[in-house]
């Protein structure tokens, strides 16, 4: 009787500090007519109108569209930090409300945080979820060899450059293997070379896992690199205006007919999105 | 030529360490040459007992870190140190309570709405206006003590809360995205974050709480402390002793607040957050 209180009492407060912390059994998303206005006291702003996509479990998804049109609201939306206006999205069969671990975000501002290492920065998801120091210690190394950074990994984030930010960033999501990661312009501070280096490294690190893989960029050279399937949108409110799926074999030859042919399509059709009226 | 080498001095090398620490202090040597000359003139002029000379006063202060006065009967050293740790336990007692404090009245609108009407009200209230009713009811160690706390409380309640401000709220949604609770978005974030502005409420707060200390000491009738000394000297008419005793005031105080700048700098250059 006590025993039955107590863990009712111990779930009413875990919501209550918002602990929502079910890990979900797949990577599949649902987006069903999603919607979103951002409300001030002076305006209305449409971020995203009539967004309905399915993503299965290990798909590698990429978004491209005209800039601030949408894309981070996406992602947020996924991830559980911003609240849809209308509309679902439904992860591994429940609806999502609210973030959690299953998700992990690399935000297109670094967003790390300035009082820790590199090293500290990457354990941070680990520490949350209680891994042991030893082992948090071994798996945070080895996502900051990855990413290339084993010589900074004692340095403080105001050290680092924007390119070498955006990549502890990366481990740092990386690190935890959520279900689904969401990546906001990852490789966008990067130069072309380290860039290629780190796309690489993406691939081969999905190989090993399942792990479902939504990606912004402004790239299209790199959406079609990497990407299952491509998803144009319109200016904003982000529609969907296209969906591209690319079967070409991996590693990609960029170089190849096929390759540029798709590169050429899609940037045509973002060029229309641009064009001012 | 000791003229030439001070507008030499003067003259300097902006680039080089050396020269603009050699060149602040010989201003600031000819400053206090300045000040105690006036000091003295001034004694000379007025000749009055309570403007005791500089030589005075010296020699009062070395008598009374050798030896005491006979009225406390202990020496400066211990009233010293009944200062210092009525200033520590008060400044400890202002952060466990301000900064947790500052923290959720900055996180939570409503907590802030409902208390900071009150605290508005408080606030322009001299904290020594509180040591008559502090002394009176907590007594004369911890009278001294809540004056203390309430001169630090408040510098370092809003620095905290606007600590809690700046607060890039991306850094919010980074923990919250790797499965941190409510509350460990306060401890590991939040905290960690306003840490800079604590202390820098720390550095304003502890200013204040020095003039708080003395000033809370100098009501009280018995228990020491510096304050206490210089107001039983001033009533008893020994004013070389109450000159002593500002002097010593006047130097813990720099101290401190020199401890405080040096203490400030420190953790934000530490935590990487200039
Ligand atoms: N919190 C917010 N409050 C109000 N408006 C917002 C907010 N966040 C985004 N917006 C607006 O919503 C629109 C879409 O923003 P979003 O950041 O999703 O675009 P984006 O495609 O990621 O842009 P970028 O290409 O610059 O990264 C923009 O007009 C932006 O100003
Ligand atoms: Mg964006």
């Amino acid at each position: 009787m006590t025993g039955i209180k107590k863990t009712q009492a111990k779930d009413r407060l875990r919501d209550a500090l918002g602990g929502k912390q079910r890990q979900t059994l797949s990577g599949d998303i649902k987006i069903e007519n999603l919607r979103k206005v951002y409300r001030t006291d002076e305006s209305e702003t449409v971020a995203l109108e009539d967004f309905s996509l399915e993503i299965k479990k290990g798909e590698l998804i990429t978004i491209v569209g005209p800039s601030g049109c949408g894309k981070t609201t996406i992602l947020k939306l996924i991830a559980g930090l911003v609240e849809p206006t209308s509309g679902t999205v439904t992860i591994g069969g429940e609806v999502c409300e609210g973030p959690g671990p299953d998700r992990g975000m690399v935000f297109q501002d670094f967003a790390l945080f300035p009082w820790r290492s590199v090293r500290k920065n990457v354990e941070f998801g680990l520490e949350i979820a209680g891994v042991p120091k030893e082992e948090r210690r071994e798996r945070a190394q080895r996502y900051i060899e990855i990413v290339g950074l084993e010589k900074f990994a004692d340095a403080r984030v105001h050290e680092l450059s924007g390119g070498m930010k955006q990549r502890v960033g990366i481990a740092r999501a990386l690190v935890n293997r959520p279900d689904i990661i969401l990546m906001d312009e990852p490789f966008g501070a990067l130069d072309a070379q380290t860039r290629n280096i780190m796309q690489g490294s993406l691939l081969r690190i999905l190989e090993k896992t399942d792990q479902t893989i939504l990606f912004v960029t402004h790239s299209v050279d790199e959406a079609v690199y990497l990407s299952d399937r491509i998803v144009v949108l319109t200016k904003r409110p982000a529609r969907i205006k296209e969906i591209v799926e690319i079967d070409l074999p991996r590693p990609r030859d960029r170089a190849s007919v096929e390759f540029t042919s798709i590169r050429k399509r899609i940037l045509e059709e973002l060029e229309k999105e641009n064009v001012m009226e | 030529m000791s003229g030439k080498t001070i507008i030499e001095m003067l003259n300097y090398d902006k680039n080089d360490k050396r020269h603009r620490f050699a060149r602040r202090a010989i201003i600031a040597a000819a400053s206090l040459v300045v000040f105690v000359l006036l000091w003295w003139n001034l004694s000379l002029l007025l000749a009055n007992p309570a403007i005791p000379t500089p030589q005075k006063t010296w020699s009062a202060l070395t008598y009374l870190f050798a030896h005491g006065d006979s009225v406390s009967g202990v020496t400066m050293w211990s009233h010293i140190s009944i200062s210092l740790r009525r200033f520590v336990y008060g400044l400890l007692l202002a952060m466990a309570v301000a900064v947790p404090l500052g923290l959720f009245l900055g996180y939570s609108e409503t907590l802030r709405e409902f208390t900071m009407p009150t605290l508005e009200i408080l606030r322009p209230i001299a904290p020594i206006a509180w040591a008559p009713i502090f002394i009176f009811t907590t007594g004369y160690v911890w009278g001294p003590i809540l004056v203390v706390f309430v001169g630090i409380f408040f510098p370092m309640l809003t620095n905290t809360m606007f600590g809690v401000k700046k607060i890039d709220p991306n850094w919010i949604d980074a923990a919250k995205t790797m499965g941190a609770t409510r509350v460990q978005v306060f401890t590991k974030v939040m905290f960690p974050a306003a840490v800079p502005y604590v202390m820098n409420g720390l550095r304003v707060g502890m200013g204040i709480g020095w003039m708080c200390i003395v000033a809370s000491e100098l009501y009280a009738s018995f228990g020491g402390g510096i304050g206490f000394f210089v107001s039983i000297m001033a009533q008893m008419g020994y004013w070389d002793y109450v000159f002593a005793g500002i002097a010593v005031i006047a130097v813990l105080g720099l101290l401190t607040i020199t401890v405080s700048d040096y203490v400030h700098k420190f953790i934000v250059r530490r935590m990487g957050m200039e």
